[in-house]
């Protein structure tokens, strides 16, 4: 951040600049040495609260890394780059790396935590009461410094102290009405403030007994209850209801003889399943070659009508005595302006064969969504009244960065006025905007939510409801991974990982060239 | 459980970016460790005393005075918080990393997959407890033998009628529609049956015509849960009960129509622009605004037909698994919520009917209508909570639209049975 | 051209982008506002809907409001500074791995983003753990998450219009002995203004209407935006009872991204035609 220092008033001396310590330089490395110890400060003792070592470490070298970049007086580019790409690096393209990740994996509903959570929630699961054990009613109290239960049989009001060693009878407690005890003697009674603040304690007591533990069941009651199901690391078995589920490490899985699992599963590495299970899919593979055609053409459809029609008004607009610009120009980005998700809704039911306002001011009773053609054509349209307000603001934008000066030398050398568009302002315009159009195809390409809030993939002939005829090649293979028998994140990363190597692969080869272009007018 | 190492990893990529331009002039090795100004920015000793809450936006208004009841009367914080999209994902998600919430609200058909995924524990009600339930909301929240939640509302399907259009109940379908027809070519009204289909069909509020055709989703263990093993959309009943949606289609009755969907469906009804309406309780806060005069009964069979059985979904409270204070989550779920005043502020905020009977009684007193939907839905099937059910709803919808449409009824309902014993397969 | 057919076209093109808006309109005004009244001068116009609006104490609409307009305006800006460096060195600077790094910034846009929900989750857990000020159900958090995306599209959006500006006139500023600092704050950015001016506009509405990533990471009530709070309304089986609500809101939204692109207007359109050809 330069200050206003008279730097480039100074005499010239050599070609190359030669730069010396200025004010500006000064105050430029003291910033940069101040936020940084700024962050250092703020980062730096959570981190040792959670004797986050390595994260610290991380850190500190991190901080050390940008701190020399910016004190140096080599790597520029590195200097425009850095602040950027740190962030993108943590929040696009490491959630990127972990998704792809996954892929691996059979990560997904039934399938989310380690095995010792689902051994966990197994014998929590199975937890039953003991069949004729009393509902104890629960007070917390202190025994010097160790916590124990105090039991209250609500049938015969006998009470019990319960600890870690078991159950003991107490005499001489006071009970009020709601049968808890309010005092013990030798013991100090918790209150309710007291014992919510020794929750975990509480949940962690179990007082053993002939037929299983009493637990705490929140503050005020106990159960005596007894896990059916028990895991048993020496077989790597769970045992219980006379029957035994062994653990399948390739499925993530406990299984019976009779090759039926328990619900509760863990996540396994797969090796390349998830990806040999997209090309081996009947769904996929046997649709793939329509669903991707009606792709391309829905993701050119997008660009060429939203590029076409936002460039048709940015250069109806650009003319020096065009009128109402202001007016005109409000009017055009609204349909950007307004929440994409809540238009797209309003649109689908705009599209209502007996509702739907288009039919009606239309005198019409075209089942729009209903007629794959009829949809297809009502979804590019959407798309357009959706997308064309951005491709009008970016041309807006690139029209002004081209010299008038240009166009006008090309008509004062007699060339029509499509000819001086042809020759001299598309040109222009298509170095500016070719990525942006490479990326508004990808985008389109992957384009979810445009179809899932107004067609829904739909309409689907009788017999097959798992492709429609406006189905993306990630609406319908999504479909599949989230909405039959629950999300499937590990498969969804490879379907992922599939349609990802399709876009990039169109947009490389588009983008190689550019470099042409690039180097004409760079 | 929460994964450090993970969140370590994310930081660490951080460095590749650095590392790649490293050189240049030498660090003066990261200066100044401000040791005693700051002060240790309190990495949030949570776990004592806070309960947290997630409930969806219309709940949380009502559920708040409570929590801050409860709160004071235990001396904790409780936060309630809102999610309002994809709850069940977002939870178990956050859940799985250690972010999730103590106490969680939804329906009970989701109790299979969270159970499935180790989210939520099982809630212990006292035998006395338990009898305040109706026994269809306990069943509802019994998952494997297991109570896995606290219901604090039942909600089903009925036939709402325009008793100015039509002043009897209609005793089957045949008869409704026969006098939805005749209003219709009268002029009195725009459409027959108000009843949501659109294009992707909607398996939820035709179940009860379904079941009335004879159509059934799967077979019954033995215990008389649904048995996931046999899907039963292909069997012969169910193309025949496809059959019967057919005939009340698009080529047919049109007394179901794709272009009736949940957007318009109650404002047409309220709009008196429809005789006959099949919604919950969730659609009566329109149909009074639009100041027509109605009642509720049963969804009627066809004249030969099996009873219109609605489902029935129970709002629940869950206990999380893996929240920070499971003593807390139990005692307000288990032995809180349960109480009547919180099912009647339930109520009030979002009239669907209390799930306890006594509450029930006293909402009843002020509105009949939570009543006349619970005996609608007294012989009602709650939806399956099986995780296998998420299979089926949209095979189930698109079948349905495709008759509707006029499609072949044995190629939908076979297509149906395709496609989703081939997701179950895996 | 002739100017009367330009008017024609545009005014086609208006139409076309309004017509769905009037009947947002109409829903906010219908008292009985539903997502299906198909007469578009409802049974009785008021401003009920916006007063529901404000009064709601389930929706605290001007909270959330001001909530999307700071995220939006902090985010657009520092996303603007963060874009516009990294478009100047990939425009102006040859080193090992610009091309790469470009086409890497375009591959990143292009991967399927809604499973990073996970790792938001994987992430901002520990962060809120460590930093509460960063943490979940802070505006500062998701300002930082969307930081990490400003590099993407709009890097390359203002690379594209550096490249034609022409270079001599930083040649000559270096020759002049500028460093790359003052050339790129004092000769590029003034240059630059109708393109700064469309990406932050660009940027500022992409803020605004976000609301994947914003759904999951706010969820006090009172740390909502505008559309993860309008989501609310209308999700699950409240879709009718909200509407008219909800459309209100809508019309609302759109308020702070018209004032924004009143504002940046005359930097749009008055920009570089003088500037561009002098060097």
């Amino acid at each position: 951040m330069t200050s206003d220092v008279p730097e480039a008033a100074k005499p010239r001396r050599a070609p190359r600049p030669r730069r010396e310590i200025t004010t500006a330089y000064v105050v430029t490395r003291i910033a940069v040495l101040a936020v940084t110890a700024a962050i250092l400060v703020y980062a730096v003792p959570p981190l040792v609260a959670a004797r986050a070592w390595i994260a610290l470490a991380v850190l500190v070298a991190v901080t050390a890394a940008i701190v020399c970049l910016y004190l140096t007086r080599r790597l520029i580019p590195a200097k425009y780059l850095v602040p950027g790409t740190v962030l993108l690096i943590a929040f696009q393209l490491f959630p990127i790396l972990y998704t792809v990740s996954t892929a691996f994996t059979n990560f997904g509903d039934g399938h989310r935590g380690d095995k010792q959570s689902a051994v966990t929630a197994i014998e929590t699961g199975s937890v039953r009461q003991a069949p004729g054990s009393p509902e104890y009613t629960l007070t917390a109290a202190l025994r010097g410094d160790e916590l124990v239960f105090l039991l209250v049989d609500p049938e015969t009001r006998r009470v019990q102290t319960g600890s870690g060693e078991g159950l003991a009878p107490l005499e001489g407690a006071r009970l009020g009405v709601t049968g808890k005890v309010l005092a013990a003697p030798g013991l100090t009674v918790l209150t309710a403030p007291q014992a919510a603040a020794r929750g975990a304690e509480i949940a962690a007591l179990a007082v053993p007994t002939a037929g299983g533990l009493i637990k705490a069941n929140g503050l005020s009651r106990a159960v005596e209850g007894r896990a059916a199901l028990d895991y048993d690391p020496a077989c790597d078995c769970v045992r219980g209801d006379g029957d035994t589920w062994t653990a399948d490490e390739a499925r993530g899985y406990f299984l019976n003889a009779r090759g039926e699992h328990l619900a509760q599963g863990w996540q396994v590495g797969v090796g390349l399943d998830n990806f040999a299970r997209v090309l081996t899919n009947p769904t996929i593979s046997g649709y793939f070659a329509g669903v991707f055609g009606w792709n391309v053409v829905f993701a050119l459809a997008s660009v060429v009508t939203t590029f076409g029609l936002g460039m048709g008004v940015a250069l109806a607009l650009h003319h020096p005595r065009m009128r109402g610009t202001r007016f005109y120009r409000i009017a055009l980005i609204l349909p950007y302006a307004m929440p994409s998700f809540a238009m797209l809704l309003v649109w689908r039911d705009l599209f209502n064969r007996d509702f739907g306002l288009v039919n009606q001011s239309l005198g019409l009773t075209v089942d729009w969504m209903g007629e794959p053609v009829t949809a297809r054509f009502a979804v590019i349209l959407v798309n357009l009244w959706l997308g064309f307000p951005y491709m009008f603001l970016v041309t807006t934008g690139a029209l002004q960065a081209i010299p008038r000066e240009l166009t006008e030398a090309a008509s004062i050398d007699g060339a029509s006025p499509w000819h001086a568009f042809r020759r001299v302002t598309l040109p222009l315009l298509l170095v500016a905007l070719t990525p942006l159009l490479i990326s508004s195809f990808a985008f389109n390409f992957n384009n979810f939510n445009a179809i899932q809030l107004t067609s829904e993939g739909g309409p689907f002939p009788a017999e097959n409801p798992q492709v429609g005829a406006t189905d993306l090649l990630i609406t319908y293979t999504f479909r599949l991974a989230f909405g039959t028998g629950g999300a499937q994140f590990g498969f969804a990363a490879a379907i992922s990982v599939f349609i990802f190597a399709i876009v990039a692969l169109i947009s490389v080869v588009t983008f190689r060239r550019t470099r042409r272009q690039e180097e004409v007018y760079a | 459980m929460r994964n450090r190492t993970l969140g370590t990893a994310a930081l660490a990529t951080l460095t590749l970016a650095v590392t790649a331009c490293g050189g240049g002039s030498p660090a003066p090795s990261a200066a100044p460790t401000g040791s005693a100004t700051a002060p240790t920015a309190a990495p949030a000793d949570k776990g004592g005393g806070q309960l947290v809450i997630w409930a969806d936006p219309n709940r949380v208004k009502a559920l708040k005075p409570f929590a801050d009841q409860f709160g004071a009367e235990n001396g904790v914080t409780v936060e309630v918080k809102e999610i309002s999209k994809d709850n069940q994902q977002t939870f178990l998600t956050a859940s799985q990393q250690g972010s999730g919430p103590d106490v969680m609200v939804g329906a009970h058909d989701w109790i299979g997959n969270l159970v499935q995924n180790g989210a939520i524990d099982p809630v212990n009600l006292t035998e006395q407890q338990k009898a305040a339930f109706p026994e269809i909301a306990l069943k509802a929240v019994t998952f494997d033998g297991q109570v896995y939640a606290a219901p604090y509302a039942v909600e089903n399907i009925a036939l709402i009628r325009n008793t100015e259009l039509a002043p009897d109940a209609p005793a089957t379908l045949e008869d409704m529609v026969a006098k939805g027809k005749e209003l219709k070519e009268a002029g009195k009204v725009k459409e027959i049956l108000c009843l949501p289909v659109a294009q992707k069909g909607d398996a939820f509020h035709v179940y009860p015509i379904f079941a009335a055709g004879g159509g059934s989703l799967f077979g019954t263990t033995p215990a008389g849960d649904p048995d996931p093993k046999k899907v039963l959309l292909g069997s012969a009943e169910s193309v025949k009960a496809f059959g019967r949606l057919k005939e009340l289609g698009e080529k047919g009755d049109g007394a179901l129509k794709t272009s009736i969907t949940n957007e318009n469906y109650v404002a047409t009804f309220a709009g008196g622009r429809c005789a006959f309406l099949v919604s919950g309780p969730w659609a009566m806060g329109d149909v009074k605004k639009g100041g027509i005069s109605y009642d509720i009964t049963p969804v009627p069979s066809f004249k030969d037909g099996k009873p219109a059985t609605p489902f029935v979904g129970v709002q629940s409270f869950f206990v999380a698994a893996k929240g920070r204070n499971k003593t807390l989550a139990q005692e307000f779920v288990a032995n809180y919520v349960t109480n009547k005043d919180v099912a009647k502020a339930l109520y009030d905020a979002d009239p669907r009917p209390p799930a306890l009977t006594a509450a029930l009684q006293e909402v009843q007193a002020a509105d009949a209508d939570a009543g006349k939907f619970m005996d609608a839905g007294k012989d009602g099937f709650p939806m399956p909570a099986i995780p296998e059910m998420q299979a089926v709803w949209e095979p189930f919808g698109i079948a349905e639209a495709a008759v509707v449409k006029g499609g072949d009824a044995a190629k939908a309902a076979e297509a149906a049975q395709k496609t989703i014993d081939g997701s179950l397969k895996n | 051209m002739r100017l009367a057919l330009r008017h024609v076209f545009v005014l086609v093109v208006c139409a076309f982008a309004l017509f769905p808006i009037v009947f947002v309109v109409s829903a906010a005004i219908n008292p009985l506002g539903t997502l299906a009244s198909t007469d578009l001068l409802p049974n009785g116009a008021s401003l009920a809907n916006f007063a529901d609006l404000f009064g709601s104490d389930v929706h605290p609409f001007g909270r959330w409001f001001l909530n999307s307009v700071f995220i939006a305006l902090t985010a657009s800006f520092a996303g603007l500074l963060l874009s516009m460096s990294a478009a100047y060195a990939f425009s102006r600077m040859r080193f090992r791995g610009r091309r790469v790094g470009l086409l890497a910034l375009l591959l990143i846009q292009m991967f399927p983003q809604f499973l990073a929900i996970v790792t938001i989750f994987i992430i901002f857990t520990e962060v809120t753990e460590l930093y509460p000020a960063f943490g979940f159900d802070t505006a500062w958090g998701l300002i930082l998450l969307y930081l990490g995306g400003a590099l993407g599209v709009n890097t390359w959006l203002m690379k594209g219009f550096l490249d034609t500006v022409p270079r001599e006139l930083d040649e000559a500023a270096t020759v002049d002995g500028a460093t790359h600092a003052q050339i790129f704050w004092r000769v590029i950015m003034p240059l630059v203004t109708p393109i700064l001016a469309v990406t932050a506009m660009l940027a500022f509405i992409g803020t605004m209407s976000e609301f994947i990533m914003a759904s999951v990471f706010l969820r006090d009530p009172g740390s909502k935006t505008l559309a993860v709070g309008m989501y609310g309304m209308i999700a699950g089986d409240q879709r009718n009872a909200n509407f008219g609500m909800f459309a209100a809101a809508t019309l609302l939204t759109a308020i702070p991204t018209v004032g924004a692109f009143l504002w940046l207007q005359r930097y749009i359109v008055s920009g570089l035609t003088s500037g561009a050809v002098k060097g």
